[in-house]
C-alpha cells in the first residue's frame, strides 16, 4: 500500500526525517510511535504531497506520490492532528462539504454523509455548529470528514489529542471497525497504550528515523526487558540491594524514596525470587507490581530516554 | 465546483470578521459621517438671527429693502428683526441673536462673538457698502430687478454654496464619501485574508486538508477568487444602496457608471488580502495588522478623514496618490461626478486595473503552489 525509501526532510538545519523507511502492507493498522517532534507528521505531510523534501521515494497504491496524483488522493483519507472543519458550517455540513471532494454523485454522497455521521455517533448534532461541540465530540467530527467517502486509505495523525475517555475509546472502536471494512489505517500518536491497543505492526520513530518495525509482541522480544517488578514502602542497606542485582534474571535495579523497581529478563518465577530474597532477610514490603514490558520499554532501552521526554 | 462555490459562500458569510470589517464597519463609519460631517451645510448654515436698529434716516429704506431681500432669497441665510436698541443689546446678550445692524448713511454692525454666523453678516455689510451705489441706482430706475442685483453684489455665495466644475452633485462633502467607498473596497482585504488561510496549506490545517483532496489547484483558486470577488461586489452594492435610499445622499448621478471603479477597487481589496496573507512568514496578527495599516493609510492619504489631506498629497506628492488604490477610486468617483471629467476617469480605471492585474498575477504566482517547505 505504502512504499517509502530514503526519504530525507530538512527544514534549514534541522534534519526532520533522516533516511526514513516505510512499509505499510494493505489492511494493516499501522502504527507511527514517535515523541513529538520525532517527524511523524513531517512523513504524513510528505506521503500528501503537501511537502516537498529533498530526496527519497514514496510510493503509494504502486504509484509515485505527487501533488496531482488525483487518482491516488481519491482514495485517501485525512484526518489532521489539528482539527480542520468549517466553523461556519454545520456538522452535516462539514461532512457534506468534504465529502463532495471525492464523491460527485449527489445520492450516493447522501447516504454516504449519513454514514459517516452515524459511524461517529453524532446523529444528535447534525445541525449544530463546530464551535458548540466539545473536544471529543470536534474530534469525531474531524475523523468523520476524513472518512466520509470510504478511502481505502486513511491516515489518522494524533486523532485523539485532548479527547475524553469516553470519546477515545469510541475513536479507537471506529479505526477498527474501518480496518474492519477494508481500509488500510495510519495511525500516528505518541500514547503507546493506543498504539499497542489497536495497531497490528508499528514503527517507532526518533529524530526523524524508524529505529524499530514490527508487531507489538516483535518489539518487545528486541529488548532485554522481560518484567519489571516494583515494590513499595521497602527500606534497603547497600547489601540487600546487592543480594537483589545478584538474583537470577535480573539485570537492573532501581532504589529511591523507599521504591525498589527490578528490570528482570523474561523468565518464570522472578517475582516469587525478588519476594523470597526480602522474606529471608525478614525485610517488610508494601505494595507489590509486576508488569510485562511496554513500547515504552522498547524506546527506552533503544534510545535511552523515555517516550514523553 | 457549485458545491465548493455554495460552502465557501457560506463560510465567508458567516464569518464574523468578515462581515464586519468589508461591509458593518464601512456602512457604521458611513452612517457616523452622515451625521457628522454629511449634516455639516445644514449645522453651520442655519439662518442667523440678526436684529435690525433703524434710526429713521433716508437711507434706512435702501438698506432695510436691501436686507429683506438678502432675507427672502432662495438660500435665506439671515432672518432679520426690527428692535429698538435696548432690545436687540438684551438680545445679543442673551444669544437670540448673532449681531445687530444699525441702518443709517453708513450702517454698522455689532457681533456677540466670533463664527462663521458673524463672517456672513459681516460680509452681507460689507457687500452693501460696496455696492451701495449701484443699489440706489437699481432701486431708483428697476426696482424689480433689486432682488437680482442684491445676488449679483453678494459674495457670500461661495461660502454657503458650492457648485461643481460639471454642474452635478453640490454635495461639499462628497469626497469624504467617496474616499470612504474606496476605503470599503480595500477592506475586502479581510475576506481575501480568509480565502489565502484556506487555500495554502501551510497556513492552515483546513487548507491543508482541503489541498491533500482531489481537487485540481486551479478549481480551488477559481471557486475562492469567484467567492471572493462576488461577495466583497455584493458589500459594496449594499454600501452604495445604502448611501443613495437610506442616507439618500446626493453624491452622484451616475451609479451605473461607478460600478467599474467599484468592481476593480474590490478585486484589488480582495487580492491585496490574499496578497499579503499569503507571503512570508509573519503571523496572523502581523498579517492582519499589515492589511489593516495599509488599508487605513491609503484611505488617510485618499482624504477619508481629511479632505485637505489629498488634495496636499496631490499638490505636493502627486505620484503617491497616482499609485494609492484608494485614492484612485476616490478621484474616479469625483472625476465622474463632480468634474464630469470622462477622461481622468478613464485613466484613474486603467492604472486600478493594471495594479489589479499586477496584484492579481502576485498572488497567482504565490498561491498556485501545490507543495510547499514547511507546513
Amino acid at each position: 500500500m505504502i512504499r517509502i525509501e530514503n526519504l530525507v526532510k530538512r527544514y534549514g538545519d534541522i534534519l526532520a526525517l533522516d533516511h526514513f523507511n516505510l512499509e505499510v502492507k494493505e489492511g494493516e493498522i499501522f502504527g507511527l510511535l514517535g515523541p513529538n517532534g520525532s517527524g511523524k507528521t513531517t512523513a504524513i505531510n510528505c506521503m500528501l504531497a503537501l511537502l516537498k523534501y529533498d530526496r527519497g521515494s514514496i510510493q503509494i497504491m504502486g504509484q509515485d506520490m505527487a501533488p496531482d496524483n488525483y487518482e491516488v488522493k481519491r482514495q485517501i483519507g485525512i484526518v489532521m492532528q489539528d482539527v480542520a472543519v468549517f466553523e461556519e458550517l454545520s456538522v452535516h455540513d462539514n461532512i457534506d462539504y468534504f465529502c463532495s471532494l471525492y464523491v460527485k454523485d449527489k445520492n450516493r454522497r447522501k447516504q454516504l454523509v449519513e454514514e459517516a455521521i452515524r459511524f461517529v455517533g453524532l446523529e444528535d448534532y447534525r445541525k449544530i455548529y463546530p464551535k458548540k461541540l466539545s473536544g471529543g465530540l470536534l474530534r469525531r467530527l474531524n475523523i468523520a470528514c476524513g472518512i466520509a467517502h470510504k478511502p481505502r486509505l486513511i491516515i489518522l495523525d494524533e486523532p485523539t489529542v485532548a479527547v475524553d475517555p469516553q470519546s477515545r475509546n469510541k475513536i479507537l472502536e471506529g479505526i477498527c471497525e474501518l480496518n474492519r471494512q477494508g481500509s488500510t489505517i495510519i495511525y500516528t500518536s505518541h500514547y503507546m497504550e493506543e498504539v499497542e491497543q489497536i495497531c497490528t505492526r508499528i514503527a517507532i520513530m526518533d529524530h526523524g528515523r524508524s529505529i524499530a518495525v514490527g508487531t507489538k509482541e516483535e518489539l518487545k522480544s528486541m529488548i532485554k526487558t522481560g518484567e519489571t517488578v516494583t515494590i513499595e514502602a521497602v527500606i534497603l542497606g547497600v547489601d540487600d540491594l546487592a543480594d537483589i542485582r545478584n538474583l537470577p534474571h535480573v539485570f537492573d535495579v532501581k532504589y529511591e524514596d523507599q521504591r525498589l523497581v527490578v528490570r528482570c529478563i523474561g523468565a518464570k518465577h522472578n517475582l516469587i525470587h525478588i519476594l523470597g530474597c526480602l522474606q529471608e532477610k525478614d525485610i517488610p514490603f508494601g505494595r507489590v507490581f509486576s508488569e510485562l514490558p511496554t513500547l515504552n520499554d522498547v524506546f527506552l532501552e533503544i534510545t535511552g530516554k523515555q517516550l514523553r521526554d | 465546483m457549485w458545491n465548493l462555490i455554495k460552502y465557501s459562500f457560506l463560510a465567508k458569510i458567516r464569518d464574523f470578521s468578515l462581515v464586519f470589517w468589508p461591509l458593518v464597519f464601512p456602512l457604521a463609519l458611513t452612517t457616523a459621517m452622515y451625521f457628522s460631517i454629511g449634516q455639516m451645510d445644514e449645522s453651520d448654515f442655519e439662518i442667523i438671527p440678526v436684529a435690525v436698529v433703524s434710526h429713521n434716516t433716508e437711507d434706512e429704506e435702501l438698506f432695510q429693502k436691501y436686507l429683506t431681500t438678502v432675507e427672502e432669497n432662495d438660500n435665506a441665510l439671515i432672518d432679520v428683526r426690527s428692535m429698538t436698541e435696548e432690545e436687540a443689546a438684551a438680545a445679543l446678550k442673551k444669544g437670540d441673536i448673532d449681531g445687530i445692524f444699525y441702518d443709517g448713511e453708513e450702517p454698522s454692525l455689532t457681533v456677540g462673538g466670533s463664527g462663521l454666523p458673524q463672517s456672513i453678516l459681516q460680509m452681507i455689510l460689507e457687500s452693501y457698502t460696496e455696492g451701495k451705489q449701484t443699489l440706489e441706482d437699481v432701486a431708483a430706475l428697476h426696482p424689480e430687478r433689486m432682488e437680482a442685483a442684491v445676488s449679483q453684489m453678494s459674495d457670500y455665495g461661495p461660502v454657503t454654496e458650492e457648485v461643481s466644475l460639471g454642474g452635478r452633485t453640490t454635495n461639499t462633502t462628497a469626497q469624504f464619501f467617496y474616499a470612504m467607498i474606496g476605503m470599503a473596497c480595500l477592506y475586502g482585504c479581510f475576506i481575501g485574508y480568509r480565502s489565502a488561510m484556506d487555500l495554502q496549506a501551510n497556513l492552515s490545517a483546513l487548507a491543508a486538508r482541503r489541498c491533500a483532496s482531489p481537487v485540481h489547484r486551479m478549481g480551488w483558486i477559481l471557486s475562492e477568487t469567484t467567492v471572493s470577488f462576488s461577495l466583497h461586489f455584493i458589500n459594496m452594492l449594499i454600501l452604495l444602496a445604502y448611501m443613495k435610499y437610506i442616507l439618500r445622499l446626493e453624491l452622484t448621478s451616475a451609479y451605473v457608471e461607478m460600478l467599474p471603479a467599484v468592481i476593480i477597487g474590490s478585486m484589488i481589496g480582495v487580492t491585496m488580502g490574499m496578497f499579503i496573507t499569503s507571503i512570508g512568514k509573519m503571523g496572523e496578527g502581523v498579517k492582519i495588522g499589515i492589511m489593516i495599516g495599509v488599508s487605513m493609510v491609503m484611505s488617510f492619504l485618499a482624504g477619508l478623514m481629511n479632505a485637505d489631506v489629498k488634495n496636499a498629497v496631490d499638490r505636493n506628492v502627486p505620484l503617491l496618490n497616482r499609485i494609492n488604490p484608494a485614492a484612485l477610486i476616490s478621484d474616479a468617483l469625483y472625476c465622474l461626478n463632480v468634474y464630469d471629467a470622462p477622461e481622468r476617469y478613464m485613466q484613474d480605471i486603467v492604472i486600478l486595473s493594471v495594479m489589479c492585474v499586477l496584484l492579481l498575477t502576485g498572488t497567482f504566482l504565490i498561491v498556485r503552489r501545490e507543495r510547499y517547505g514547511s507546513i
